[in-house]
């Protein structure tokens, strides 16, 4: 009669805290080092384009010229690969889980000039990862 | 314990039968088959090992036409590698004990592994760019000993300064290919950028002589 | 005698969770011959190392299969650094093993909750994957991935295990090895299970050298061949390794053999969290493989042995690298072992084989 010898342990989960989360109620809360998503801290950024020479799926492409630095989130394979190769440390992956988007975009952060710091106050300025308002965000349609 | 360790010999295309005959009688374990492919055919690799001593016996140059004896009459399991080396590399097995005739992958290219990508083209002839490089550095630097043999034969007060010129254009040779050698391995646009670059310095450097003088 | 009559067996099947096709020679009910065919999901993997460098391509490594990713990774890596005379630091060499460990669990708990599934043992399924669950948080806190860890590089690993989550691991796996015991006591002594599983599908030891198999599912045949014990790595630290054998070569002894492999690499992990060495976890790789060199590799992953090779042509991407996955060896075991079976265990065998189709069409 083996099937009773897990009888207990099953008996006992009747009283234990669930194992499963009411998602999406409620989320599994993000351990620190996940590896959700790539930002750019755009201060230290040099736009040196060792992290877009670096990625195995070509998801970053840097703009020197108009001082732009982008990448597909749709491509990104969240290995962090580029993060090792900067030289500055300006690129981080931040522990959010990636939400759910209707459409495709590319995420553009607008690097400021340090011999020229004139605020850019072109509409694809300051870029945040919030996806709950999709249009807001400064996109590149693909 | 026994300890790991690898090992490459060469095989011939008659000796795989009776070498994978051989391995199993010496009571060898069947590792894989593997091919890769090369500008002069296609190389095989054959795989036995035992107590941890991995015996690779490469098969190289193997031409188009070549037909290979199988070797799952001896290790069946070998049939899907022969099979998938057939459809990948086109190279013809005969009596495989289970042959699937070329559908064993369902592709859409014949033989897409001997296709050479423009990427494989041009890290080949990356490659070889390097090679000429090396080549040309050790070829100057030998051209350089010799120099500085032949000046050493007349004067053996100037010995010591011949010797150190000689030295010289020996560092300023190997310096050259070994960039040369780098260059090589850059993108074309950088390495255009770094030859102005240099180009730009050697003639500042050359200014600065002058006025030296 | 009955008129055969030939059944083909997948690719879609519940028992399968890859595409496996086997067209069974059938007499009445039982099986007289078997034809395994794959090629349902090639991909041409090894084809992409043209186009990516040596240290991309781990990305691409890892992505062949979503069980063994980790046991990917590392054997490439491995594989990376022999060609180039790399010596990786002796932490590093600790923290790849204990990773490797966790996810030859995790692949064991998935494994066993799909076969549980299959006895029709609903429950034991849920316990499993729970338990399973435990070592993917423990994957998520230290490497940032479940599945996908992107955590070995060529000369390497790229995240630290710092004390205090040494700890943690080895506090969870106490978690896991109280529940899991009990899970597997209950397995190995159900009636229903023996009834199913013993003296089904029987592969002698004769047979099992003569067919090269490896893994779990020769070792259930006797064969004490594994990788693990020529102690290379962090192998070679422990103070005391056996390859967990069993004679009987049936379904229950593959079952048995993996259960308590679990609980070996559980022990595994707790001595090597106890001994880890301070240091550092990376060296910088410089330069490109030489042109022509070769190197080859074994690993043992969860499946069993895998064969690793890479060429290198001079530049920074490899000329050739190869990867012979444990089922494309076992294979030819298979369709022994399902000669003389009824029709009604074929799905039974099959899945105590654990094919990983993936890992072997690339």
């Amino acid at each position: 009669m083996g099937s009773f010898k897990l009888g207990g342990m099953t008996f006992g989960s009747l009283f234990k805290k669930p194992e499963t989360t009411l998602y999406p109620v409620e989320t599994k809360p993000a351990p620190a080092g996940l590896k959700g998503h790539i930002h750019n801290d755009v201060e230290k950024c040099i736009l040196c384009g060792i992290c877009a020479k670096t990625c195995p799926c070509h998801t970053i492409t840097v703009d020197k010229k108009n001082r732009k630095w982008a990448i597909d989130p749709f491509m990104c394979v969240q290995c962090s690969s580029c993060v090792y190769a900067c030289p500055k440390d300006c690129l981080h992956m931040l522990p959010t889980y990636t939400p759910v988007s209707v459409s495709q975009f590319c995420n553009v952060f607008d690097v400021p000039d340090p011999k020229n710091p004139k605020p850019a106050v072109t509409p694809n300025s300051a870029v945040k990862w919030d996806f709950s308002e999709p249009d807001q965000l400064g996109q590149l349609e693909k | 314990m026994p300890q790991f360790k690898q090992d490459f010999s060469p095989l011939s295309i008659e000796a795989i039968h009776e070498v994978a005959a051989a391995r199993k009688s010496e009571g060898y374990r069947y590792v894989q088959t593997l091919a890769v492919n090369t500008e002069d055919g296609v190389d095989l690799v054959y795989s036995f090992m035992k107590d941890g001593a991995l015996d690779n016996e490469v098969v190289s140059g193997v031409p188009r036409d070549a037909v290979i004896p199988s070797i799952t009459d001896v290790f069946l399991e070998a049939f899907v590698f022969e099979n998938e080396i057939h459809d990948l590399f086109g190279v013809h097995f005969e009596g495989i004990a289970i042959d699937f005739g070329g559908n064993f992958y369902h592709l859409s290219v014949k033989e897409p592994m001997t296709i050479i990508s423009p990427e494989q083209k041009a890290a080949r002839d990356k490659a070889r760019k390097i090679a000429a490089a090396k080549a040309a550095k050790e070829a100057k630097a030998k051209k350089a000993a010799e120099q500085a043999g032949a000046q050493e034969a007349p004067a053996q007060a100037a010995e010591a300064a011949t010797a150190a010129a000689a030295g010289a254009a020996e560092d300023a040779a190997a310096k050259e290919a070994e960039l040369e050698a780098k260059l090589a391995n850059m993108d074309p646009e950088k390495a255009a950028k770094v030859r102005a670059a240099m180009e730009a310095k050697a003639k500042k450097a050359a200014a600065a002589e002058r006025k030296g003088e | 005698m009955g008129k055969s009559t030939i059944i083909p067996f997948g690719p879609q099947h519940p028992v399968l969770p890859e595409p496996l096709h086997l067209d069974l020679v059938v007499e009445d009910e039982t099986v007289i011959d078997c034809i395994p065919q794959i090629g349902f999901v090639h991909r041409g993997l090894e084809k992409l190392v043209e186009t990516r460098d040596y240290n991309q391509f781990i990305y691409v490594a890892e992505r062949i299969c979503g069980i063994c990713a980790m046991g990917h990774s590392l054997g490439y890596a491995e594989t990376v650094e022999s060609l180039m005379g790399v010596e990786v630091p002796r932490r590093a060499e600790y923290l790849r093993v204990i990773w490797h460990e966790l996810s030859r669990i995790h692949s064991h708990l998935l494994w066993l909750g799909l076969a549980a599934d299959a006895f029709g043992f609903e429950s034991m399924f849920m316990h499993c994957w729970r338990l399973r669950e435990r070592v993917l948080d423990i994957f998520e806190k230290t490497t940032g991935g479940r599945v996908i860890l992107s955590v070995v590089r060529v000369g390497g690993v790229n995240r630290d295990i710092d004390d205090a989550m040494l700890r943690e691991i080895v506090n969870v796996l106490d978690g896991i090895k109280d529940d899991y015991t009990k899970i597997m006591n209950t397995l190995l002594t159900d009636t229903s299970v023996k009834n199913r599983t013993v003296g089904v599908g029987f592969i002698s030891k004769e047979a099992a050298l003569d067919l090269s198999m490896v893994g779990p599912f020769s070792r259930a045949s006797d064969v004490p061949y594994d990788v693990r014990s020529f102690g290379r790595g962090a192998y070679g630290e422990l103070s005391d390794f056996q390859p967990v054998t069993d004679a009987q070569g049936d379904c229950f002894a593959r079952v048995k053999v993996r259960c308590l492999e679990v609980l070996q690499s559980i022990e595994i992990i707790k001595e090597l969290a106890a001994k880890v060495p301070a240091g550092d976890i990376s060296v910088a790789v410089k330069g490109a493989p030489a042109e022509g060199a070769q190197a080859s590799n074994v690993l043992e992953q969860p499946r069993g042995e895998c064969y690793y090779y890479a060429r290198g042509n001079g530049t920074k991407y490899l000329e050739r690298m190869r990867m012979r996955t444990p089922t494309s060896q076992n294979l030819a075991g298979m369709a022994t072992a399902l000669k003389g079976c009824d029709l009604a265990d074929v799905n039974m065998i099959v899945l105590t084989i654990d094919p990983c189709i993936s890992c072997t069409e690339r």
